[in-house]
């Protein structure tokens, strides 16, 4: 196979940082914490850490991602163990009742910022479980999806490319699920319950 | 005011004692800590330089910095446990008797470090074997006392038969005079100082005659079991310094064979305390207990003592000394936390506990620095202890003892980690939700003990100058020596206020970091990633038994002293057995052939 | 007394070896990925994810949770305080052996304490983990250095490694001491195969279970300079120091890139298995290489 050429974007070197001269007025606190997180964001873009919550059958690209073909590390991306220290949650597939609790429990305990990348149609509306009596049929009304990644399943191209743009989503600032979710979260709340209803056993061998 | 009045007073008061308290038994525990107090109190005032009093027949006593050193370790054992126990409640139906024996023992060991004469000491010694004796069995259990009891007796004999073999050999029981004569005589010399040496082990806990340990420290009363653990067990190493200062192994045996400059016989007991820090510290790590765990430490503790005064180099006694205390601190502090367990919970069982720290987190914090003073860590007092003790194995070439020493102090991490995890960190269960903080006295002892160790710990030199003194005037030829505040070792200095300091930049550079990054999100311990699974139950969470499994399958077919000293009871028993059942049997046929044949004896003695 | 000087050259002997430890550790992931035919990030790649975690918000598990971790960090850069480096010897006359053992061994408390708040099982077992393979490598570790001190009749650590710059190295007098060591370093970095305490799919990495955001980025700071504790430990007792610095940095880098492509080729051991080996062929060959050296440097009399 002939190598590729990479977009420029692939190079995080490219990257530039975004200083502040150095100015002879005083800088307001509002602007010092406006750069200041425009430096963070540059931080968050380029360290990804992700948490892969296999839903469903897009799981099985993943490892195509990780490996020495595509190999998302360049990205500064690595694949993590718990979700305290994660930043992406990938919903990879569908969402079924049981699971998204799960998923609901697990994005609730990153720590922010986090992002949400949702894999397939499964995600957007069902996709071909769209009648099936346990799945959800749209991921973000229950989270707040900041990516969809196109494909059944998508390509492991297509997975490179949408981490791509998600890096540019949080670098520009437009990546703002979490913030999103904080302030609807009695919506998403409201939601969440609709769907999977009330527990009522607490006891570890139930739901 | 003098060491014979002062002692006589704490004996009248532990009778006085009894009495009121057998009318207000709620007075006991302010007399025995008011007198304890007291006592301090005048031994700090007083200083080495207190005359021993007017001469009572053989009682006689001289305090030495030795004996001063012992005896303010024990009263500030005692005296701070005084005031931890007086939350003691639900003890009213012992209390008379429990405090008659506290001061009687407090008493007694202070007689045993201000003895002039062998006999006056051991005098001394059996009555605070005895009263101990009955004050663990006023715990719960028989076990304890029994085991502790046997165990004292045989150390008590060894020491009774070293003496009189001395008083028999050379007509004197005076301390020092008795020991220096010895010297001058090779055969008897190693006797006396086999069994004195034995002696002292047993109350010290080393390998064989540990096993006294684990039971009397588990079933003694929870308030006993600081000032035994702590106080009580440090006789032994009076004893061993004295032996090891004036009957030196090198003096008897100088010219025998020789191990890195040891004589071959301190380097098999050095072994003997070195094989007594592995096991001890890989039973303490299989314990489910947390007072069998301490028990075993304890155990460990003291070989690092032996080995520190076998070596008899400065920088090894004074590690020892240094490290009696150290260990008197830690212990007392780590059992003074577990009576309050006790008291509140009503179990030591590690895995029915956990999560205290959040209901009692100064008592924690105390814990804590027990804890770190038992690893070894600085900035805490048993860290110059070790390093001491490091420094002169490491100089003396001594790899094996090392390696020991070494093995104690990784190993005490895993057993220290897990009470520290099991007992106070974790899930609260729900049935602990209502335990209160320790109450202001214990929190007060406990301040006083943690405080010690580390300020000692963060301020060594006065201390190492005092044990300076101790060794020039056990007539050591060079004494270890301090600069200005660091301590000078044979090959390397150690300055604790240095490691403190840089230990503390460290902190501000981390806090400074810590707190100008965003501010976190309290959550609760049941809160934790589980693999997105979800729990309820937090006494099913929380880690607590078997903790190092995977270590300790390795070592689990480990032989067990105790079995061989059950073994040697068996036999006694069939031996007793025998006995009865050849002499004292109820059949008269077989009287009739014992009758017989004395008289046949009889009869040919005289026809003899 | 000790100079401002001095400890203003601590402090950036500290700093120096965040940096430096950081950037390398960035290089350490650039060559495992070589290995695996990847192309790897790029070399700052550490610097970015310390300073993305101190920027995130995380959660905390109570007052221990972030104390423990102070500690950690706090016994990290204290002991890297104390450590010399080729001709640079922050703290004169103090950087004692044991001393240092013990203030890591601080930080490596710190950190479990942390874990431990943190009420996580998988967090107790990861630290279980984690000092149960202490006791198998520190052990043969110590001895052998205990062995080097009685040699060299001193326990400085600059002042040994002095002295090799004029004996020549220790590695020459006991090679097979210095394989135990290099094997217990391969255990201290967390190197595969040793890396059981860590093991993300089976204990979700241990005793960092919990961490997340600026708790992670603090423990990753501790960690850098506790590998550049311990790797400046095995280059000054074992490979001579250095003359100069960049002898020093030279041999440090060596020591550290073998090790991490060791670490690249290597499967993960299981607990028993860690423990087992430990105690058999290490501890098998200082007990041989304590006896050959005291055959052939110090005499039994």
């Amino acid at each position: 196979m002939p190598k590729k050429q990479l977009p420029s974007r692939f190079y995080p070197v490219k990257h530039e940082m975004q200083t502040v001269e150095a100015p002879a007025e005083k800088i307001s606190p509002q602007q010092r914490a406006e750069t200041w997180e425009k430096i963070a964001q540059y931080f968050r873009a380029n360290s990804l850490w992700m948490l892969n919550y296999c839903t469903g059958c897009c799981a099985i690209e993943l490892p195509l991602v990780m490996t020495s073909r595509f190999d998302m590390e360049r990205l500064g991306m690595m694949p993590m163990a718990t979700p305290r220290q994660a930043d992406i949650l990938l919903v990879t597939g569908y969402a079924s009742l049981k699971t998204l609790r799960r998923l609901i429990y697990t994005y609730e305990q990153m720590g922010t910022p986090k992002y949400v990348v949702a894999f397939g149609p499964c995600a957007v509306n069902g996709g071909i479980y769209h009648d099936a009596y346990a799945v959800l049929n749209r991921l973000d009304l229950y989270l707040p999806v900041d990516l969809y990644i196109a494909g059944c399943m998508p390509k492991p191209e297509a997975v490179m490319s949408g981490f791509m743009k998600l890096i540019e989503l949080i670098e520009s600032g437009k990546a703002t699920g979490w913030k999103d979710y904080e302030q609807r979260y009695e919506w998403y709340k409201k939601n969440q319950l609709e769907a999977v209803g009330e527990v009522f056993i607490h006891d570890e061998f139930h739901e | 005011m003098n060491w014979l009045s002062l002692i006589v007073s704490l004996f009248l008061t532990g009778i006085a004692g009894y009495f009121i308290a057998r009318i207000k038994p709620s007075l006991g525990a302010w007399i025995a800590m008011a007198a304890s107090c007291a006592a301090l109190l005048l031994v700090l005032l007083g200083g080495d330089a207190l005359p021993g009093g007017p001469a009572w027949g053989l009682i006689r006593f001289e305090v030495t910095p030795l004996g001063w050193f012992f005896s303010l370790l024990i009263i500030l054992v005692f005296s701070t446990n005084g005031i931890g126990s007086l939350a003691a409640k639900g003890r009213q139906h012992r209390e008379p008797v429990y405090t008659m024996l506290y001061l009687f023992a407090l008493a007694a060991s202070l007689g045993v470090f201000a003895a002039e004469n062998w006999l006056a000491l051991f005098i001394f010694w059996e009555i605070a074997v005895w009263s101990s004796t009955f004050a663990i069995g006023l715990g719960n259990g028989r076990k304890g006392s029994v085991s502790y009891f046997g165990m004292s007796l045989l150390g008590s004999l060894m020491m009774l038969f070293a003496i009189l073999a001395m008083g028999s050999a050379y007509q004197t029981f005076q301390i020092r005079e008795a020991l220096t004569t010895a010297l001058q005589n090779p055969g008897p010399a190693l006797m006396v100082f086999i069994l004195m040496l034995g002696s002292s082990m047993v109350k010290l806990g080393i390998m064989p005659f540990h096993i006294w340990m684990p039971p009397a420290y588990t079933e003694a009363p929870d308030e006993f079991a600081p000032a035994l653990a702590g106080g009580l067990s440090k006789l032994g190493a009076f004893t061993a310094f004295l032996v090891s200062a004036y009957l030196p192994i090198s003096g008897f045996m100088g010219g025998s064979w020789r191990v890195k400059g040891l004589p071959a016989l301190s380097y098999g007991l050095v072994l003997l305390a070195s094989a007594s820090i592995v096991f001890g510290t890989l039973m303490a790590i299989r314990q489910e207990d947390a007072k069998k765990l301490l028990a075993y430490s304890s155990a460990a503790n003291g070989g690092y003592i032996i080995i520190g005064i076998l070596m008899g180099t400065s920088m090894s006694v004074s590690g020892a000394l240094v490290h009696l205390l150290a260990h008197a601190l830690a212990t007392t502090t780590a059992f003074s936390v577990l009576a309050v367990i006790v008291r509140q919970t009503g179990t030591s069982r590690m895995d029915a506990l956990g999560g205290l720290a959040h209901r009692m987190p100064l008592t924690f914090l105390a814990f804590l620095t027990a804890i770190l003073s038992l690893v070894g860590l600085p900035p805490m007092l048993g860290f110059v202890s070790k390093w001491l003790i490091l420094q002169s194995l490491a100089s003396q070439g001594l790899f094996l003892p090392a390696a020991a020493v070494v093995f104690g102090s990784i190993g005490s991490m895993l057993y220290a980690f897990r009470i520290l995890s099991t007992v106070f960190l974790g899930q609260l269960k729900p049935r602990h939700r209502a335990l209160q903080e320790s109450s202001p006295g214990v929190l007060l002892s406990l301040a006083i003990l943690s405080g010690a160790t580390m300020g000692l710990g963060v301020y060594p030199s006065g201390l190492i100058q005092y044990t300076a003194k101790i060794e020039a005037s056990l007539g050591m030829s060079e004494t270890v020596q301090t600069a200005g505040l660091s301590i000078r070792g044979i090959n390397g200095n150690l300055n604790a206020l240095l490691i403190m300091g840089a230990f503390l930049i460290g902190m501000v550079i981390a806090g400074a970091i810590f707190f100008k990054a965003p501010r976190s999100r309290k959550v609760d311990l049941m809160d934790t990633y589980t693999a997105g699974e979800f729990i309820y139950s937090p006494e099913l969470y929380h880690y607590g038994t078997q903790f190092a499994a995977p270590f300790e399958r390795i070592y689990e077919k480990l032989p067990s002293i105790s079995r061989v000293y059950a073994a040697l009871a068996s036999l006694t028993d069939d031996l007793g057995n025998l006995v009865k059942y050849l002499f004292f049997s109820p059949m008269p046929s077989r009287t009739a052939l014992w009758i017989s044949v004395v008289t046949i004896l009889l009869i040919w003695g005289e026809v003899l | 007394m000790i100079a401002y000087q001095s400890i203003g050259t601590a402090l950036g002997m500290a700093l120096f070896a965040w940096l430096m430890q950081t950037g390398l550790s960035g290089v350490d992931r650039k060559i495992t990925a070589r290995i695996q035919k990847r192309r790897g990030p790029v070399w700052y790649q550490n610097f970015r994810d310390v300073f993305k975690l101190l920027n995130k918000r995380s959660v905390t598990h109570g007052w221990i949770f972030d104390l423990g971790l102070l500690i950690a960090l706090a016994g990290a850069i204290g002991t890297a305080m104390f450590m010399p480096m080729a001709g640079i010897i922050p703290l004169q006359g103090y950087d004692n052996f044991f001393m240092i053992t013990y203030l890591a061994a601080l930080g490596v408390f710190g950190r479990a304490l942390s874990a431990g708040a943190s009420g996580n099982p998988l967090a107790a077992i990861g630290v279980m983990r984690g000092l149960t393979q202490n006791i198998g490598y520190k052990l043969p570790y110590m001895v052998l250095v205990i062995v080097l001190i009685n040699y060299y009749k001193t326990s400085s650590i600059s002042g040994i490694a002095a002295l090799q710059q004029v004996q020549g190295w220790s590695v020459l007098k006991m090679p097979l001491g210095v394989l135990v060591a290099f094997i217990s370093l391969h255990g201290m970095l967390g190197k595969k195969p040793f890396d059981t305490y860590l093991a993300p799919s089976e204990v979700a990495s241990g005793p960092m279970v919990e961490f997340g955001g600026k708790y992670l980025g603090l423990l990753n700071i501790a960690h850098e300079i506790a590998v550049f504790v311990e790797i400046s430990l095995f280059v000054n007792l074992f490979l001579g120091g250095g003359a100069t610095l960049a002898e020093f940095l030279l041999k440090y880098m060596a020591v550290y890139l073998l090790s991490s492509c060791l670490g690249a080729v290597m499967g993960r051991l299981r607990v028993e298995q860690v423990v087992r080996f430990y105690y058999k062929v290490p501890i098998g060959l200082t007990i041989l290489q304590v006896l050959l050296f005291t055959l052939l440097y110090g005499g039994v009399s």
